[in-house]
């Protein structure tokens, strides 16, 4: 029984794959993406659920703290122009896309001009 | 001749106490189980959302980008390329791919679309070839 154990737990801490914590359990868009052979990092993680919430770092945000979060990001690194701050959307499938429609218009008040949509991989 | 009797010196009986390891192995098999956290395979459509409507086609680009409209039209999903509707990703796709690449395209999302037309109307761009596909919120 210790054999199946020891097995179990073997399996648990090679296959499950730890969650970071800024990424809110949400039901992404159903597509495969840019199927990049390595992901890039993802930066700044702003999560938008159903309910039209914007999450970062499991915190609710209104769009003025955010603003000053993407503020902050900006600023981390002067040297890097604020077109290239890295920033992944993930946003609910399910939720109206005036939600995601404000993020972006306030990222471009701000001059990022790229940001990245997350999806999740259909089986 | 004496012989001297060799004493047979008794080996004591090492026994490794294993419950606590059990219980140790038990709480680690339990941590795991109620820890773990089995993540969904994610992808990004990654360099395709841009914020800025001039960035897909430059000011001295000789075509016009395609402009895909995604919103609800009579409370159903649809994307608009001009004069036609279209109510699902594939016959989307299937337009957009005899198009010219070269300008780019504009995903304009109207705020009564779901986020998931957003991302098929991306997603359609970059499967049929557009290296620029510019998200452009609706005003």
């Amino acid at each position: 029984m210790i054999d199946v154990v020891f097995l179990l737990i073997i399996f648990f801490m090679t296959t499950a794959q730890v969650a970071r914590l800024t990424h809110t359990e949400i039901d992404l868009p159903l597509e495969r993406g840019d199927q990049q052979a390595t992901p890039d990092e993802a930066g700044l993680v702003i999560n938008i659920n159903a309910s039209g919430e914007i999450i970062v770092a499991s915190r609710v945000v209104g769009l003025a703290e955010l603003e000053e979060i993407v503020r902050s990001e900006i600023r981390k690194d002067p040297h890097r122009p604020a077109a290239q701050l890295k920033l992944l959307l993930r946003a609910d499938r399910t939720v109206s896309a005036s939600y995601l429609n404000s993020v972006v218009r306030l990222l471009d008040s701000l001059g990022v001009g790229v940001a990245r949509l997350a999806t999740e991989v259909p089986r | 001749m004496r012989m001297r009797r060799k004493k047979s010196r008794r080996r004591p009986n090492v026994t490794l106490n294993l419950a606590s390891m059990i219980d140790v192995t038990f709480l680690l098999l339990l941590y795991f189980l109620v820890t773990t956290v089995l993540a969904r395979p994610e992808d990004r459509l990654s360099p395709t959302l841009q914020t800025r409507s001039e960035s897909a086609a430059g000011p001295t680009s000789d075509f016009q980008p395609q402009i895909v409209d995604v919103l609800r039209l009579d409370g159903r999903p649809a994307f608009r390329l001009g004069a036609q509707i279209f109510r699902d990703k594939a016959s989307l796709t299937a337009a957009l791919r005899p198009l010219p690449k070269s300008a780019g395209l504009f995903v304009h999302v109207f705020d009564n679309a779901q986020v998931g037309m957003v991302a098929a109307a991306l997603q359609a761009g970059r499967d049929v070839g557009f290296e620029q596909v510019t998200y452009v919120p609706a005003e």
